[in-house]
């Protein structure tokens, strides 16, 4: 173990236990005595125990001052990893050894209470995060002042925008002063120029020599944060601790690989599941099956799905192009476009017409979910590969070069 | 360098420490605070409520009481129910809510790591807020009757702690359930009600050993607030309010018991709360 070690994490394992009885799951205390009369009958058979390994024999050690970025897919056992490290959960086997104090933020404004002023929800929530009396009192201008609501303090929270209420929560996290900071996803909440600040923030953080842990779904706030990382897939170290390029290159392959997989062999996803996603095909304006998009030319994009119903009302559609990096490039949605489908049946497909595709050649990501009434039917992320081919988009003959632009937009000069 | 070495491994258990607790008693008060603010937000009676709700009580239990005892005169009996209800009402807030504490504050433990503890101690400060409050009935009932204080009263204090840990070890043990079982939150009004009929609050102990076999007094007496309510009527009355001192010390017993118990249970189980909740 070398001297700078903050963190050392040992063959750390997480079991949880699905199904503990082969019986029907029973909540209630009734349920429990039934289910208990039913077992005396066959009291010999053992009962089946599906046995689940959100994590599974992680070691890693962190020095001082190190910002990690951990990464993998939903249900890789990243939060859970959060999780023990913040003595959330026990683990199930393996030992970790924390020097310092530790502070861990999986949520913005936890136990915020709506009712509650903002300058009671700062002390209540400086309180839960671990700090005292005394260092709210001492950090409370500064955290107003990040926040932008000195005029809204005596104001329950449940008034405050939803922008103004997650500035006030980050801010009082922000401020808190651990030697060690677990931070989950909390990011991917408020406007881009406050994500900003944020990250901002947790750099300022880190160059006081704190050590940092960050998990994201944004490769690209990891890159810029994060001096390390770590590759989480299936429980388990998939790509050792390292620098922060290696991991995200070997993630981003083994993300693209997964996304050529059939949709509707996904398991990945989450949803009630009454409209499931089962394929896209992208096709140009006479109907034939295309391998990749061609900047500049028309693209549909067909999505064929089941539907555990006849038919769906009221459903809205969503999807989302990423960048290599992870970095969002536009979102294409019926409701926002024009309006939710009044009405889907089974055996329809959904077609996306893209006038003039705009991105560059390149590989994209795209991310894709179904929504009724604000309910999730299907959410994949990371669910299909788009290939993107140069193409002559302004009909000059002029192919773009890449390295100038991702997007390409129509534009017209005059001189007069 | 490093003041704090934290261990986290599977087998280590963790114990009430006082040590901990301390740190976090920034945490307990301002639990405490929210609790209390938001109770009584956005009610046009506000605090007034806490007055409302033990009073009441005291006038119908009373008025039940003084026409069914027929012992000694109205005005005495009104005060004895309503000390006792007083108590019995404090024992069963804290019972109450300390037994929903766990789960209706999931949201904080699942995300920030605290010693659990403190949240059923930050909700036993506001009942003890409350209690406070409602003893005003009390007092305004002790001058408008001219009724005299003995040097007991110093004692009452013992008996009020005695009525806290007895909701909290019961409470503590219903909140450890109540995190796998949510038939808790039905159960302990049902208890509750069946208490308050099994409980000296109506009427006295003597009453009700006078009136059941011999061989159900001792398990009358295994009731906890048995013996906290009649010392409490021993500390504001003097006299006779102890039946059987022998009754007394038992119930008393029965309170350190549980309280062992429920905090036993709940530190047996807390590490795993949020895999259950």
């Amino acid at each position: 173990m070398s001297k700078n070690t903050i963190i050392k994490v040992e063959g750390l394992s997480k079991q949880y236990l699905l199904n503990k009885s082969a019986l029907p799951k029973s909540d209630t205390l009734f349920d429990n005595v039934l289910t208990g009369v039913k077992n005396i009958k066959n009291i010999a058979r053992k009962t089946e125990t599906q046995e689940f390994w959100a994590l599974k024999d992680v070691s890693f050690e962190i020095e001082q001052g190190d910002r990690v970025g951990i990464i993998g897919r939903n249900g890789a056992g990243k939060s859970t990893l959060l999780k023990i490290l913040s003595r959330i959960t026990p683990p199930t086997k393996g030992r970790i050894e924390i020097y310092g104090r530790l502070a861990s933020l999986l949520e913005v404004g936890t136990g915020f209470h709506g009712d509650l002023s903002g300058r009671e929800n700062i002390y209540l929530n400086g309180s839960i995060l671990g700090m005292s009396k005394h260092e709210i009192d001492r950090k409370f201008d500064e955290i107003v002042d990040f926040a932008e609501v000195e005029q809204f303090l005596d104001t329950p929270v449940k008034r405050y925008s939803s922008g103004m209420y997650v500035r006030l929560a980050f801010a009082v996290a922000a401020h808190l002063e651990p030697e060690i900071l677990i931070v989950d996803e909390v990011l991917a909440v408020g406007d881009a120029a406050f994500q900003k600040k944020c990250i901002g923030k947790m750099k300022d953080v880190s160059n006081g020599g704190r050590t940092i842990l960050f998990v994201s779904h944004h490769m690209a706030s990891i890159q810029s944060l994060c001096n390390k990382a770590i590759v989480l897939k299936k429980g388990m170290v998939d790509f050792p601790l390292s620098n922060t390029d290696l991991c995200l290159k070997h993630y981003l392959k083994d993300v693209v690989a997964q996304s050529k997989m059939q949709l509707a062999e996904r398991t990945d996803r989450d949803g009630e599941g009454t409209f499931r996603f089962k394929n896209i095909i992208l096709k140009d304006k006479e109907g034939s099956v295309l391998n990749a998009a061609q900047t500049g030319s028309d693209l549909i994009m067909e999505i064929e799905f089941d539907l555990k119903k006849e038919s769906l009302n009221n459903l809205s559609l969503a999807l989302t192009i990423y960048n290599d990096e992870g970095r969002e490039m536009f979102t294409l949605a019926n409701h926002i476009s024009k309006a939710p489908f009044e009405t889907v049946n089974k055996g329809n497909v959904i077609q996306c017409l893209v006038k003039k595709f705009p991105l560059t050649s390149g590989s994209y990501l795209c991310n894709i979910i179904a929504y009724k009434d604000g309910i999730v039917q299907d959410y994949i992320q990371e669910a299909y590969n788009l290939e993107v081919e140069e193409g002559d988009f302004f009909g000059t003959g002029k192919i773009v070069p890449t390295t100038q632009q991702s997007f390409l937009v129509e534009n017209v000069w005059q001189l007069k | 360098m490093n003041k704090d070495k934290i261990i986290i491994d599977p087998n280590l258990s963790s114990f009430f420490s006082f040590k901990e607790l301390l740190k976090y008693k920034t945490l307990l008060s301002n639990l405490a605070r929210r609790d209390f603010l938001v109770r009584y937000k956005q009610a046009f009676a506000g605090i007034m409520w806490a007055l409302i709700k033990p009073l009441m009580s005291i006038l119908v239990f009373g008025y039940i009481s003084s026409k069914i005892s027929s012992t000694g005169n109205t005005t005495t009996n009104f005060l004895y129910v309503a000390s006792a209800m007083l108590l019995w009402q404090l024992f069963s807030n804290v019972f109450n809510e300390v037994s929903n504490s766990i789960v209706g504050n999931a949201n904080l433990f699942s995300k920030v790591y605290f010693p659990k503890i403190v949240i059923p101690l930050s909700t036993i400060l506001v009942c003890l807020v409350d209690f406070f409050i409602s003893l005003i009935i009390l007092v305004v009932l002790f001058i408008v009757s001219g009724q005299s204080i003995h040097w007991q009263l110093i004692l009452a204090p013992i008996f009020i702690l005695l009525t806290l840990i007895n909701g909290f070890g019961i409470g503590l043990y219903f909140a450890t359930i109540n995190v796998k079982f949510r038939d808790v939150k039905f159960i302990v009004p049902v208890i509750l009600q069946f208490g308050l009929y099994v409980t000296p609050v109506i009427f006295s102990t003597k009453y009700y050993t006078d009136r059941l076999p011999e061989w159900l007094h001792w398990l009358f007496c295994l009731n906890p607030m048995v013996g906290a309510i009649d010392g409490f009527k021993y500390a504001l009355f003097g006299g006779e309010a102890i039946y059987n001192v022998n009754y007394f010390i038992a119930s008393i017993c029965m309170s350190f018991l549980f309280l062992f118990i429920g905090v036993k249970y709940f530190y047996k189980f807390e590490r795993d709360f949020v895999d259950y909740i």
